[in-house]
């Protein structure tokens, strides 16, 4: 991260662009688009440029020109760090994990043998055993288009589950265009491979999402990102409902992923078709139920899993009066 | 004073005559922004006897019709009986929808050729049938046969509005079944009954007994006990009765809460009676019994495995909590209170006098409390035979720990 932002602003001393803004802006854009505000911080590798990595209310742009203006390689505040090392150590390990990548090629898909990637019937995907757990995650709520939501990620008691807690308000907020408001969610961060490249899970041995949570007896929304370098894919998602039971004993949820219906832009669509697993990027919880106030939710972990049982491959058929065009 | 209401021009003076009979009321409060009125909002001020309910509503919007023939404004008035609808109590009523989709003048957006089927003909219009439907959508009301025609006769096949109605039909049967545990629509008055409820649902034993420690006290009660007392109903399953009565006195029971329980909109608070895990030296190994039964076997143990390679097991270790032995929805969440449910837990649990019970009360709602072997502290040793002693160490936590 720390790399990039050195690289770009050497284009800027070399190039002199006058229109600055706009040339990094789109670059920057592409990059930080799926980040969004969150009460979290990623741990940077060089702690002196957590500042200007954070994202701020006030938007990247103004950010961007307040730290350009000042002199890059000013000393740090911390003298045992300096930039250099981090950004050398950066580059070491990106190179280091591009050579894990492609060994891992040769054992077999994500460095494991084949043979057991293809009997695999259930595999941990996310699990809360400690605090780098909880970065994989990132929780936003409707603060960001002006509502009252809050919403928090901790761990829970002893390290052993994430708790997802905070409070949710319906009140609209009075930009002239919002008529509804109050959702939190809490969204998985894509996995990144060697120099920050996106990659993606690949469930399509499995049919079911487990989930062992213990919640207030909310219905939350499971959402299911896929691959997102196209930007009319950034808005599509596939999405189904998670009923909590509330109560003091864990629950195991259990969603087969034939269920999950698509959506773009928040909008079901009238064209409906399987979620493919072979390229998902990322998971989310949402809470919209319209009912103001606080909630809470528990995870111990998030699997995937075969489910012999189930055998239908989707289950909503496409209506030949909404889309016509479909049954020409 | 009445507001002065902006009139348009060619409204006819007898939509207004029901002004002048008005009671003025008292000046409203001043919030922040001021609201300016709607064109038609005196029209839902009731007279100050009559109650706003659904007769009044239906009341009003039959007289919009019949005052104003050719439907002058039926717009913002269909908008402003949307807003309205929570505060008369029928948003959730199919028929006021259809009688609201009445006030539209029929036949007369329909597009007639194709140039007017190409663009939106008539977007306003659209736009108010598609938020009417919306509004349905929202409250979960099923629109039926009355509203398709309604439809059809106002904006014609091919319109947004009876597009949304097409979809309402395909969607909202395919969801309103998927919840595996569903809570009704009206949920009980009752506190009792809304405990009991609530109580059912947490507990998935089916054969779990719910008792009712002590009934709130009707308001006009005059005696000598307190009139503030609050409900208690407690819920405890066989299995739950059976571990208490095998349960180790030497290590304490312990009263965890409150913690909240959503109900659709409701919000109620349960407390629980649990025990720590026992360590794993003094786990009891199950002994599988021998079989006495030659007809048929006493333990099943059905796998989904269909040979040795298949294994659905996760490969990771769940989070283990100690068990639960009671669970209980109060109506106030001191110690006395609870104090009283162990005492009823007792007559069916005497097992439970012998134990120490230590209360761990949250200050605060937060999240489920459990026990961190750091920070437990020492309960007292046990007490005397045939006494009940209980530990009060009550920790407030601050805030949501």
């Amino acid at each position: 991260m720390a790399l990039i932002y050195k690289l770009l602003n050497g284009t800027y001393i070399l190039s002199k662009c006058p229109k600055r803004s706009t040339a990094l802006h789109p670059f920057l854009g592409i990059h930080f688009a799926d980040y969004c505000s969150s009460s979290l911080q990623k741990p940077e590798a060089a702690p002196g440029k957590a500042s200007s990595q954070r994202k701020t209310e006030g938007g990247l742009q103004g950010h961007h020109q307040k730290e350009v203006a000042v002199d890059i390689t000013s000393p740090e505040e911390k003298p045992e760090v300096s930039f250099d090392k981090a950004i050398r150590d950066e580059i070491k390990d990106h190179f280091r994990r591009l050579k894990d990548e492609i060994v891992n090629h040769w054992i077999g898909p994500e460095g494991r043998p084949l043979h057991e990637v293809l009997l695999e019937q259930a595999k941990v995907v996310w699990q809360f055993r400690g605090k780098e757990d909880l970065d994989k995650w990132v929780v936003t709520s409707d603060k960001t288009i002006g509502g009252r939501s809050e919403v928090f990620l901790k761990m829970g008691k002893n390290n052993q589950s994430a708790l997802l807690y905070g409070t949710l308000s319906s009140e609209a907020p009075q930009d002239g265009e919002s008529s509804r408001s109050g959702y939190c969610a809490m969204i998985s961060r894509i996995p990144r491979g060697a120099f920050e490249r996106k990659m993606s899970y690949d469930w399509s041995h499995f049919n079911t999402l487990y989930l062992r949570v213990r919640g207030d007896g909310r219905p939350w929304m499971v959402n299911i990102r896929e691959d997102t370098d196209i930007i009319q894919r950034k808005n599509q998602m596939y999405s189904y409902f998670m009923f909590t039971r509330g109560g003091p004993y864990w629950q195991e949820i259990k969603i087969p992923f034939s269920k999950f219906f698509f959506s773009n832009q928040g909008r079901i669509r009238d064209v409906q078709s399987q979620l493919l697993l072979d390229k998902i990027s990322s998971i989310g919880f949402t809470l919209a139920d319209k009912v103001d106030g606080p909630f809470f939710l528990e995870i111990d972990f998030i699997g995937v899993f075969t489910d012999p049982a189930h055998t239908e491959e989707f289950a909503y058929e496409n209506s030949p009066e909404i889309s016509p065009r479909l049954f020409k | 004073v009445p507001p002065q209401t902006p009139r348009s021009l060619h409204c006819s003076a007898a939509a207004h005559n029901s002004e002048s009979s008005l009671v003025p009321g008292p000046p409203e409060p001043r919030r922040k922004p001021i609201k300016a009125l709607s064109p038609y909002e005196d029209l839902f001020r009731q007279a100050p006897g009559v109650e706003r309910d659904k007769a009044s509503f239906v009341r009003t919007v039959q007289n919009f019709g019949q005052h104003n023939v050719h439907k002058r404004g039926h717009v913002d008035f269909i908008y402003l009986a949307l807003r309205k609808m929570r505060e008369f109590g029928v948003e959730r009523d199919l028929a006021v929808y259809n009688l609201l989709l009445d006030v539209f003048p029929k036949e007369v957006f329909r597009p007639r050729n194709v140039f007017q089927r190409i663009f939106v003909h008539y977007p306003r219009q659209q736009e108010c049938g598609i938020t009417v439907l919306e509004q349905m959508e929202n409250n979960g009301v099923m629109p039926n046969k009355e509203t398709e025609f309604l439809l059809i006769q106002i904006f014609g096949r091919k319109s947004y509005p009876m597009l949304k109605f097409l979809r309402m039909k395909l969607w909202l049967p395919r969801f309103k079944n998927i919840s595996p545990f569903p809570v009704p629509r009206d949920l009980p008055q009752d506190p009792v009954d809304l405990a009991k409820l609530g109580l059912r649902r947490m507990e998935p034993d089916l054969s779990a007994k719910v008792t009712v420690y002590q009934m709130p006290l009707s308001k006009d009660w005059t005696g000598a006990l307190d009139p503030t007392q609050p409900h208690i109903v407690g819920i405890q399953s066989p299995d739950q009765q059976a571990a208490l009565a095998r349960h180790n006195p030497a290590r304490p029971v312990f009263v965890e809460g409150p913690f909240s329980l959503w109900l659709r909109n409701k919000c109620v608070y349960y407390h629980i009676l649990r025990a720590d895990l026992l360590p794993p030296e003094e786990r009891e190994v199950e002994e599988t019994p021998e079989e006495w039964n030659l007809y048929y076997p006493m333990q099943l143990d059905l796998e989904y495995a269909r040979g040795g390679w298949d294994d659905y097991e996760f490969d990771i270790d769940e989070v283990e909590e100690g068990p639960v032995f009671a669970m209980c929805m109060a109506g106030a969440h001191d110690q006395a209170t609870l104090a009283k449910w162990i005492q009823g837990l007792q007559e069916t649990n005497p097992a439970l006098a012998q134990i120490p019970v230590v209360f761990r009360l949250a200050g605060s709602t937060g999240e489920l409390l459990t026990s961190s072997p750091g920070l437990e502290e020492p309960a007292r040793p046990p007490p005397p035979e045939g006494q009940e002693e209980e530990d009060t160490v009550q920790r407030q936590q601050q805030g949501q720990s």
